[in-house]
């Protein structure tokens, strides 16, 4: 963490990193300087050439994509044509699918200004609007899962356990598993038994993170969470550390959260105040501590063994698994890593209980969920509803499809999952349910494509950007990605036929089998999953 | 978890029983199956990024077999339809990539990805490449390839490269990426590279030399040279193990003398390497009768590691200078002198020779016409005619022989009979004299015996490793690798030393000394492990003698303080070193030459043994005392007696029972009187002592001190023998130069600084007349009437280990290609005794001996018109007189001529510019060369070089001798530095 730490210190501190700089820093830190030259390299946030007055980065993915951000980005480029002063960078996916097509400047979020408010960004890189940015209004206030009516009723279960002299370990472990409560983040791996697992592991210290990275395409709902929620997800890491056994947290967030992190700071804060952290939690006799680590940028940071390989100062490079973080995590530490709203929705059911979480289900599932909802809807934004909730009802809360369009396809769980045509549109969002639908919860991250979309060159989309987000440690994912996306460009120039697409499965099948982490394994579904359902928007493709 | 836990589990079918741990690439490769792999190899740590060999363990997914662990009951499937399907699509992946014909393969190497191109089918009759993804035609190659670019470019930034190749485009395809040409011996190819991380774990994990790793992200990474610099201009010290391990055509050594094309049919000679005491083996690889290429071999000694000499600096031997015929000096050319501008003017004040151009190797138009061709009757019997009558008019005491330490044990022992059986004297030396003589002085003289208790390597079972007046990683490169091994798994590090060596980035403690203050250090550091009750009673009563002498005066007069006031290092740093090393389990001690060069070379070495032994660090595992011996084969000159004062095994020449013994052997009477060493042969030839002399393979003119001396000796001499390889400087001085065999034409043994006695092989035959030195000495003695008849150097070597008793046992047959340490009890089935004296020393009373050893100050001090003090060493690409590193391309590419390090706050003070001429200057003389700015040399210090004849460093330094060891003060002089054009 201290290498990346300072390395985001001087950046910040003189805008860009010269090799003067970092062979000072080498010296200073007796490191190798191949080291240093691995991390600026493959964190997006490091520059290695000094900034021009304003640096802007400009969205390029999916909901981005569908809000028509390319012709956005082409005109504004053709705008500050010349200007050697404003740099037009195109980004991956920057959070704010609900403000697309999304733009930064020197990486702050002009979120609510989209790139369709020429003028606002206009301003905006002149310098000359001062009007701090509130960022995106919440769909809703207030939330079914925040069990706390006021600030002073905050972190009210760990003072209660504590009080009661309880053991933590098996009331929280109860709890999860009565729930049923799943991993948010993608993977829907039950959370109790993760706690379990790393409660088991002999070996000290141990770790508790929360991985709020959120970075794929569609996906914001963590950031909603962090922002109105986040005494929760502190709650709930307090929780697990004393569950587990662990001294230290750590919240892993993405350098574009920067408001998101002023939240987190001050739920921190109060949680120092009313003395539930800190080296006496709530008066248990026992040390937690929690640390925010800002993320020098890139989505493959999501992928937990990733994550991990950043905090140790290293290349964000995934993991050979097994060994799994649960016993091998940190510096080799047995590590409890969940995702942002698995433990709000944990810490929410410690406090309601079993019984209530159950009860707020719909369609006969239980519990609560929250999705971002991006796309061509009306409302796009992040929405807490009953879990089992259909996709059609979902839709229907963000205001429809916006413009009176039809619906032309789903991806019910961001980039990576598989188009479902709108005859799925009545299926539950439950994990079990959306798979046997032929696609996956994922992220719960919906956006909803409306028709006159051309999907191939959509699907292009979301594969370049799994091609432009792998970290290259593994052959089948950074060369696989690359080709993939070669012959996608050449069917689309028409420089290759669309028969040429047929080595796309095969491909698609080894880079599932073969690659290192998830990022390499679905990097082709969605071009897979279109040409299964939309045959027709291949180009070239026989009619 | 326990050794002998086992996991059984299923393999293709066979039932595999493997200890816990093993992964199943492991455990296949034990049931002999096949699993292929591009990016592991049983050297490197498993990454499993190649993903080649997955294999089916019944998961979701397929596994990494290289970086999976065997389960009980696993079921695995190495080569199933599924997993070889996939196996070959990453192949494809790969292949696509791949430059199609470039100048990587035209190096011969083999490529392990076009190896798995043919077993998959993926290339046509023609060899090309059946599908390649990248067949279709390519729209408008805007960011094409940029013509000329032909190193990495700088570092871009990192969103510029986003939009303008990849990212933003939908640019048809990326530029291929660049050709790195930049280093002298290693071509890169980015474009073939695979991203495998072998060379970034042979380069940071192996080596440790930390250069390589990975640059950029995604489909954009590539392995990079420190900040993404191109190879030649990064941190990288040339060693090659990357090339070694690149499983493609990505890095490659360039070619040394030939390059060797696709279908060479090459010989390979394993030996051992020519250049350092390490000894690593090697294996030649020779076409027709020119050696192509080197690779390091497995063996206990080097596990296949090298550096940049051993693996690109043996084309010395087939330098066109070479000599290959006996050569008689005209006699024009009396009274005799040097020949050589720089050989003549290193005398003369330099500023008469400001614009010379920069130096390099002898010009032989310069030389050569001093001497006419012969042939070898009359050369030989014009030596052996002159040396006889120089004998028998003045006494043998007037003769004197220079062995070699870079000649085999054979010839050593060979060349010190002819001294002591046809010169009559003990006047032999070599240049163990300026090496190590004081170490050996102390060693002989506290423990009884002067080589290493211990090997090297066993720095990986030590707590702490003591490293001192050792630039480990320059001059004993491969050695320096286990030590930062270690290092990185646990092993503290307490760096002492005048310069801030590049091991003190890898230790705990770094102690700048300033020169010549090591005793002061070693008693202040001793002194606190006394008082602190850190000290091995127990080892100290039982196995020591003299320690309250000793105790004593450290008490009295070296506290912390005390000792800091003296060696400038803070009095709470010596505590804290003496703290880390009174309470380590182990320690090894590793010296070099800042230890031994000095008047005080002795008592300094006495220091290092007084500490191992009041700690018990003697005679157990990771425990020892290691003097780094420089030479090859230096460990072994010494013990085939080319030392004056005994014969082979350390037999003293003053004992008459020895006398006796050798007399016996060799059939003549021996002189009784111990020899001159080699500075005092030298100061004897100065006053007409030595009249004659016999100088094989050494080249005094530039080693020894005192350059004007020695000129001035040289010429005195009535008769001079020299036999070399190339026509040295110290040859200039000759009447009769006789051609010589370099390493790679003659078989011989040779015993590295672990004690390890390797066999040496003959590469190829010496060219021309050059003829194998142990002949011509035999040659010589038979005209000298002493005959000397062996069929080969095997037969000597027998005679040789009748004689010396650590040697018993042992035969060239035996020896095998991994030799053997000495003494061996059991040489049919043992490799040696590794760990010296667990019981008892081979002294009188079997007791080791502490030496008390009061601070003295070096012989010549800075003053007022001579401020700063002169080190003087050796290059990592160098080897002492420069007679073969620099006529080897590589090296002398990389290291072309002379410089002075000098403290960039110096510089500045002087208003120096770094790279420009300067002149230093001693009492005794003055060179012109270049100042290099450099922060490891402590201010009012000053290194140079004494590899380079053009600037030799000897010119400047004092021959002022240890009293015991007699060995030259090459550490410390005082000089003055100036501006040449000032």
């Amino acid at each position: 963490m201290e290498l990346l730490r300072e390395l985001t210190r001087l950046q910040h501190e003189h805008g860009w990193l010269s090799d003067e700089r970092l062979r000072t820093l080498a010296e200073e830190r007796n490191v190798p300087l191949y080291r240093l030259e691995g991390l600026v390299s493959f964190y997006t946030h490091f520059r290695r050439t000094p900034p021009p007055r304003v640096a802007v980065q400009v969205c390029r993915d999916l909901s981005c994509c569908l809000a028509g951000g390319p012709a956005l980005i082409a005109e504004l480029r053709d705008e500050f044509r010349g200007q050697d002063d404003v740099e037009i960078c195109e980004v991956s996916c920057l959070g704010r699918c609900d403000a697309a097509p999304a733009a930064a400047i020197d990486d702050k979020p002009l979120a609510p200004i989209t790139l369709k408010d020429r003028a606002g960004v206009r301003q905006r890189i002149a310098g000359r609007s001062t009007i701090a940015a509130t960022g995106t209004p919440a769909a809703q206030e207030r939330f079914r899962v925040d069990p706390y009516a006021t600030e002073n009723d905050h972190f009210g279960t760990i003072r209660k356990w504590a009080s009661e002299d309880a053991d933590i370990f098996s009331r929280i472990i109860d709890v999860l598993k009565g729930a049923g409560l799943r991993g948010m983040g993608g993977a829907g791996f039950p959370t109790g038994k993760k706690g379990e697992m790393v409660a088991r592991q002999a070996a000290t210290p141990k770790y508790v993170i929360c991985n709020a990275d959120e970075s794929e395409p569609g996906t914001f709902k963590d950031r909603a969470i962090l922002q109105h929620l986040p005494h929760l997800v502190v709650e709930a890491m307090i929780l697990a550390g004393l569950a587990v056994g662990a001294e230290q947290g750590i919240v892993f967030l993405r350098h574009e959260y920067g408001r998101e992190q002023i939240a987190v700071e001050r739920a921190l804060g109060r949680a120092r105040e009313m003395g539930v952290l800190g080296s006496n939690v709530a008066g248990s006799g026992k040390r937690f501590e929690i640390e925010i680590f800002v993320s020098p940028g890139g989505y493959i940071l999501g992928e937990e063994t990733a994550l991990l390989e950043a905090l140790e100062d290293k290349r964000g490079e995934p993991r050979n698994k097994p060994p799994y973080p649960g016993e091998h995590g940190l510096w080799g530490c047995p590590t409890l890593i969940n995702n942002v709203e698995t433990l709000a929705l944990g810490a929410s059911i410690a406090a309601h209980g079993v019984d209530w979480w159950k009860a707020q289900g719909a369609n006969g599932y239980s519990g609560l969920k929250f999705f971002s909802v991006s796309g061509d809807v009306a409302r796009p934004g992040v929405y807490e509803v009953p879990y089992g909730t259909t996709i059609r009802e979902l839709l229907d809360r963000a205001g429809g499809i916006r413009d009176g369009k039809a619906l032309k396809a789903i991806l019910p769980g961001g980039a990576s999952s598989n188009f479902l045509p709108p005859d799925k549109l009545d299926t539950p969002l439950d994990f079990d349910a959306v798979k046997e639908a032929g696609s996956m919860l994922g992220s719960g991250a919906v956006v909803a494509i409306a028709e006159g979309t051309n999907l191939f060159a959509l699907a292009t989309n979301i594969v370049t950007f799994f091609r432009n987000e792998s970290c290259g440690k593994c052959v089948p994912c950074r060369v696989g990605s690359q080709k993939g996306v070669e012959l996608l460009e050449a069917v689309a120039r028409g420089a290759a036929s669309a028969e040429e697409l047929a080595i796309l499965p095969a491909l698609g099948e080894t880079m599932a089998q073969t690659s290192i982490c998830g990022l390499g394994q679905v990097a082709l579904n969605p071009i897979l999953s279109m040409m299964q359902h939309f045959p027709d928007d291949v180009p070239g493709a026989r009619r | 978890m326990p050794p002998t836990e086992t996991v059984t589990l299923t393999i293709d079918d066979r039932e595999v029983t493997v200890p816990a741990g093993t992964t199943i690439w492991d455990a296949a490769r034990q049931a002999e199956i096949d699993v292929p792999v591009l990016c592991h190899s049983p050297r490197l740590r498993p990454v499993g990024v190649c993903r080649m060999c997955v294999v089916d363990v019944g998961e979701r997914v397929l596994a990494a077999s290289c970086v999976r662990p065997c389960q009980p009951g696993m079921k695995v499937q190495t080569a199933s339809t599924k997993v070889e399907q996939h196996r070959a699509m990453l192949t494809r992946l790969l292949l696509s990539d791949m430059p199609s014909e470039r100048d990587g393969a035209s190096s011969g190497k083999a490529c392990d990805l076009e190896a798995l191109g043919h077993r998959y089918g993926l290339f046509d009759n023609h060899g090309q490449l059946r599908d390649d993804f990248t067949a279709r035609p390519a729209a408008a190659l805007d960011v094409s390839t940029t013509p000329g670019l032909s190193v990495s470019p700088p570092s871009p930034n990192k969103g510029v490269v986003e939009s303008a190749a990849v990212q933003g485009s939908h640019a048809p395809r990326l530029p291929e990426r660049p050709r790195d040409f930049s280093s002298p011996v290693i071509a890169v190819d980015h474009q073939a590279c695979i991203l495998c991380d072998r060379c970034v774990r042979a380069c940071d994990e192996i080596q440790s030399n930390d250069v390589i790793g990975r640059t950029g992200k995604g489909y954009l990474s590539r392995i990079g040279f420190d900040l993404n610099s191109p190879m030649g201009e990064s941190t990288c010290v040339s060693c090659g193990e990357c090339a070694a391990v690149c499983p493609t055509r990505a890095l490659v050594h360039k070619p040394v003398t030939l390059p060797v094309l696709a279908g060479d049919e090459l010989r390979h000679v394993d030996s051992v390497c020519p250049y350092c005491g390490v000894g690593c083996a090697v294996t030649f690889h020779v076409n027709g009768d020119t050696v192509v290429g080197v690779d390091g071999r497995e063996s206990v000694v080097n596990h296949s590691r090298l550096c940049v000499k051993g693996r690109y600096g043996w084309d010395y031997a087939l330098h066109p200078q070479r000599l290959t015929t006996p050569l008689i000096r005209r006699s024009e050319y009396y009274p005799k002198g040097a020949l050589s501008r720089q050989v003549q003017s290193s005398a003369r004040d330099a500023s008469a020779d400001k614009r010379r151009k920069p130096g390099g190797i002898v010009d032989y138009a310069e030389v050569l016409p001093a001497f006419r061709e012969a042939t070898w009757d009359e050369a030989l019997s014009l030596a052996a005619r002159r040396l006889i009558e120089l004998r028998d008019f003045h006494g043998p005491g007037v003769l004197a022989g220079f062995g070699s330490a870079k000649c085999s044990n054979e010839e050593a022992y060979l060349f010190q009979k002819l001294v002591r059986t046809a010169f009559r004297t003990n006047n032999v030396d070599h240049c163990t004299r300026l090496c190590h003589a004081s170490s050996v002085a102390a060693l002989m003289e506290t423990i009884g015996s002067g080589a290493v208790t211990n090997v090297f390597a066993d720095v990986a079972r030590s707590d702490v490793a003591l490293i001192t007046g050792s630039s480990t990683t320059q001059n004993h490169p491969v050695a320096a690798t286990f030590i930062k091994e270690a290092a990185r798994k646990g092993t503290k590090l307490i760096v002492v030393d005048v310069r801030r060596v590049d091991l003190a980035d890898f230790a705990t403690h770094f102690a700048q000394i300033r020169p010549g203050t090591d005793v002061a250090f070693y008693n202040g550091v001793m002194h606190v492990l006394i008082a602190e009750g850190l000290v091995d009673r127990q080892f100290i009563s039982r196995r020591t003698e003299n320690f309250e002498a000793l105790s004593a005066m450290l008490l009295a007069q070296y506290s912390p303080e005390q000792a800091a006031a003296i060696c400038g290092v803070p009095a709470d740093e010596i505590r804290a070193i003496a703290r880390t090393i009174g309470r380590a389990g182990s320690m090894i001690v590793f010296w070099g030459m800042g230890i031994s060069q000095h008047t005080t070379g002795t008592d300094n070495a006495r220091c290092l043994i007084s500490l191992c032994l009041m700690t018990g660090n003697v005679g157990r595992p990771g425990t020892g005392l290691h003097p780094l011996r420089g030479q090859n084969n230096v460990q072994g000159a010494s013990d085939s007696g080319l030392i004056p004062m005994v014969y082979p095994d350390y037999q003293p020449v003053g004992d008459a029972k020895n006398r006796e013994k050798f007399e016996r052997a060799w059939g003549v009477p021996l002189d009784p009187k111990p020899g001159l060493t080699v500075v005092e042969i030298a100061h004897a030839a100065l006053h007409g002592d030595i009249k004659g002399m016999y100088i094989l393979g050494e080249n005094p003119f530039l080693s020894d001190p005192n350059t004007a001396k020695v000129r001035q000796a040289l010429a005195n001499l009535e008769f001079l023998v020299v036999q070399d390889i190339f026509l040295t400087e110290t040859a200039e001085f000759a009447d009769v130069i006789l051609p010589a065999s370099s390493y790679l034409e003659k078989t011989g043994t040779y015993t590295n600084t672990d004690r390890r006695v390797q066999v040496g092989r003959k590469v190829l035959d010496p060219p021309g007349e050059a003829r194998e030195d142990w002949k011509i000495i035999c040659d010589l003695a038979g005209r000298m009437g002493y005959p000397m008849e062996y069929a080969s150097t095997e037969e000597v070597f027998k005679e040789f280990s009748s004689l010396a008793p650590s040697y018993a046992g042992l035969t060239h047959g035996n020896l095998g290609l991994s030799g053997k340490l000495w003494p061996c009890a059991d040489p049919a089935t043992g490799d040696g005794t590794q760990i010296l004296f667990g019981d008892r020393f081979p002294t009188p009373s079997g007791r080791g001996k502490f030496v008390p050893c009061p601070w003295l100050p070096a012989d010549e001090l800075p003053d007022e018109a001579f401020p700063f003090v002169l080190n003087t060493g050796r290059v990592l690409e160098h080897w002492h007189t420069g007679t073969m590193t620099r006529r080897s391309h590589a090296l002398s590419t990389i290291e072309p001529e002379a410089f002075v390090a000098v403290n960039p706050a110096d510089l500045s003070r002087l208003q120096i510019e770094p790279e420009s001429l300067v002149c230093v200057s001693s009492r005794r003389g003055t060179i012109t060369l270049k100042a290099r700015a450099d922060r490891t040399v402590e201010t009012g210090s000053l290194f140079v070089p004494f590899h380079f004849r053009e600037a030799a460093a000897n010119v400047l330094t004092n021959d002022a001798l240890d009293p015991f060891g007699k060995i030259p003060e090459f550490k410390f002089c005082a000089v003055r530095l100036e501006r040449a054009d000032g």
